[in-house]
């Protein structure tokens, strides 16, 4: 059966690329070698640069693959495997490659600019504005969910921080040997890989056992100092190594899902609403747009599409790979998280001594691994066991288990402190209308060490006092809006700079909308009242951020109805 | 045939190298390219009220800087709509 649909979904994948994608591609964005792109007529060999398609694939497949597509399906094997794996398949395809495809064009006949601009024009002044607010609610709460998902690892798997803080070490030595020393680039990396795997094995020799509370300290202060120092000493060379993780796991995963022939064991379908957050039931709509984000689809997905990349596609043609191959590349991955789940969890589970069968696993599931086995584990040992189950048996399951957890720790941490970063930036941009009304305060909120310390505070007291089950959907809710806000953008940009009716993008902007709002009153109705009862100042926060947003969200679609027919000025 | 397999092979292990490169400097590049944007301003700051150094360095340095002017001039056009570049550059998901 795992070999069975990882085989299937290649050939979903491809078929819908050369179909649907290219659909889009014709008669909606109408792409055109003979327009040349802002890369090309801006050529700097600075910020506007063409780059051979295979290369900013690359590029902006590792800048949107993160922790996010493997935790978001692992929590929605509630609903069963089923449900999972449709709504990766469907939502990747109709929804977030086409999100990310139209963010990214929009973007390239716009000179390069934003989604974030090109909703200012297309919409209004204010959508554009919104996206700040949006994306500095969207950081906190991904230091909150994020640093829940670290906790959890370094917590239930003592191996996994002591091989982290390993890697740390190898990063800056690392980034000494590339930068100061000038080793060769070849053989820094050779010595930077044999770094990273002798902090794999080091990991499984010497694990670190500290308390949840302990890990939030040392988080906390890690993401200050990690995000305020230059990014050659620490960032750049860990990303580095980081891009060997990713692609390593995801050629052994992809081998091993191909050559496991596991038949699943975790049910099909469990029902449309099993407990998954805040201890709830939970409908499958709205609700799973909360649980499942990047796999499917992601707001910031639309940013790094309309940020970077924009400025650096070749030729139009080549935005199909780029911005819909991606896409479907990472929702592939999701693929491989549901597969190896659906194939070896429920054993897993049994074998840890927790109470589950295919009869309860609607009801205990989610439990069981808010428990003594953390919801990243589950992914880290569906991983080890598949691997083990073929002819890649001979790599050890502890450190293949530790290169899982590693793989997801790393992500995890490095979209912690780049998050705590951006967060800064934002948070100065959100109050410069204060610069000339109190100039003191501005000045004191934006020094650097207050505005790291705003996101990282709130982020991490909300990781620590809060339950996971409702900090993720609440960091689901942030992001699928900005990802409904894009989509939107990307119809108005095909509606009114196209002149197409662009069907085929507005059902599903509808669709999305209509669904992240329901997901939104459900989740503030139904979820937070009980997480305010036992938790106030965490449940009340959260409740302040979904309500803030929601009402941001209604402005928005007003805005978006009400100018969608304008004519444009050029 | 064969030949035309072994190139295509040659030309996709090239391809991840070179991303490979990119990832190990892109972070540092950015950085640089700030530090960049700070000395530039400091020489063409008389444009935008910042007081400029003394007409004889800045003469002297300017013909140095023709395809500064122009990437200064992309980002000045650029310069609120840094959002989604950094998001781009961080990698945040």
């Amino acid at each position: 059966m795992t070999t069975l649909i990882v085989v299937v979904g290649i050939v979903v994948y491809i078929t819908l690329y050369l179909t649907y994608g290219k659909k889009l591609e014709k008669e909606f964005v109408k792409a055109d070698d003979n327009i040349k792109t802002p890369a090309v007529r801006f050529d700097d060999g600075v910020d506007y640069i063409p780059s051979k398609a295979p290369v900013l694939f690359g590029h902006h497949f590792a800048s949107i693959a993160g922790a996010a597509p493997i935790i978001g399906p692992v929590l929605a094997m509630a609903w069963g495997w089923v449900p999972a794996l449709l709504w990766v398949w469907f939502g990747n395809i109709f929804i977030g490659a086409v999100h990310d495809y139209l963010s990214l064009m929009a973007s390239v006949r716009y000179d390069g600019k934003s989604i974030q601009f090109v909703a200012s024009d297309l919409i209004t002044k204010r959508t554009g504005r919104l996206f700040y607010w949006l994306v500095f609610f969207l950081l906190i709460l991904v230091i909150a969910a994020f640093g829940a998902v670290v906790n959890g690892m370094f917590v239930g798997t003592p191996e996994i921080p002591t091989a982290y803080i390993m890697k740390i070490a190898a990063a800056l030595i690392l980034g000494v040997l590339i930068y100061r020393v000038k080793m060769n680039f070849t053989l820094a990396t050779i010595i930077g890989i044999i770094l990273l795997g002798l902090s794999i094995w080091g990991g499984s020799m010497l694990p670190i056992v500290a308390s949840k509370g302990t890990w939030y300290i040392i988080i906390f202060f890690y993401i200050i100092i990690a995000s305020a120092i230059p990014v050659n000493v620490l960032l750049q060379p860990r990303d580095y190594l980081n891009s060997w993780l990713l692609y390593l796991g995801l050629i052994v995963g992809a081998i091993a899902a191909v050559f496991s022939f596991q038949g699943f064991t975790a049910p099909a379908f469990t029902s449309f609403a099993p407990i998954v957050s805040g201890g709830k039931a939970t409908p499958f709509w709205p609700a799973i747009v909360l649980i499942i984000a990047c796999g499917s689809l992601s707001g910031f997905h639309s940013l790094v599409a309309s940020g970077t990349t924009s400025k650096q596609l070749e030729k139009e043609s080549d935005g199909l790979k780029i911005g819909y191959g991606s896409m479907l590349t990472e929702g592939f991955l999701s693929t491989l998280v549901v597969v190896s789940v659906a194939g070896f969890g429920l054993e897993l589970m049994v074998g840890k001594g927790m109470d589950i069968t295919t009869s309860n696993w609607g009801t205990n599931y989610t439990s069981s691994m808010m428990g003594s086995y953390p919801k990243a584990a589950m992914f880290t040992g569906s991983y080890a066991a598949m691997v083990a189950s073929t002819w890649l048996k001979f790599i050890p399951t502890k450190i293949v288990q530790i290169i899982a957890g590693m793989w997801v720790a790393s992500f995890a941490m490095t979209t912690l402190d780049t998050t705590n970063r951006l967060g800064r930036y934002t948070f100065a941009e959100i109050l410069s209308p204060l610069k000339d009304k109190n100039e003191g305060v501005y000045n004191f909120f934006t020094n650097r060490w207050i505005a790291s310390l705003v996101p990282a505070v709130i982020g991490i007291y909300l990781a620590w006092s809060g339950n996971f089950t409702i900090l993720w959907p609440s960091f689901g809710t942030a992001n699928q809006l900005i990802a409904s806000i894009a989509l939107l953008t990307g119809v108005s940009w095909i509606t009114k700079r196209q002149k197409t009716k662009g069907t085929f993008a507005l059902i599903p902007a509808y669709l999305l909308w209509i669904t992240v709002t329901a997901a939104i009153i459900w989740f503030s109705a139904v979820v937070l009242p009980g997480t305010i009862m036992s938790n106030p100042v965490t449940g009340i926060t959260v409740l302040v951020i979904e309500v803030i947003m929601l009402i941001m969200n209604i402005i928005f679609i007003i805005d978006f109805l009400k100018h969608k027919d304008d004519p444009l000025d050029a | 045939m064969s030949n035309k397999i072994v190139s295509k092979i040659k030309n996709f292990i090239s391809g991840v190298e070179y991303v490979h490169r990119d990832q190990a400097v892109s972070h540092t590049l950015w950085e640089e390219r700030e530090l960049e944007n700070i000395f530039t301003l400091l020489l063409m700051g008389s444009f935008s009220g910042i007081p400029a150094p003394p007409a004889f360095i800045s003469a002297e340095l300017i013909p140095l800087l023709t395809h500064e002017l122009k990437i200064f001039n992309n980002r000045a056009e650029n310069s609120f709509d840094t959002l989604a570049e950094m998001t781009g550059v961080l990698g945040i998901d």
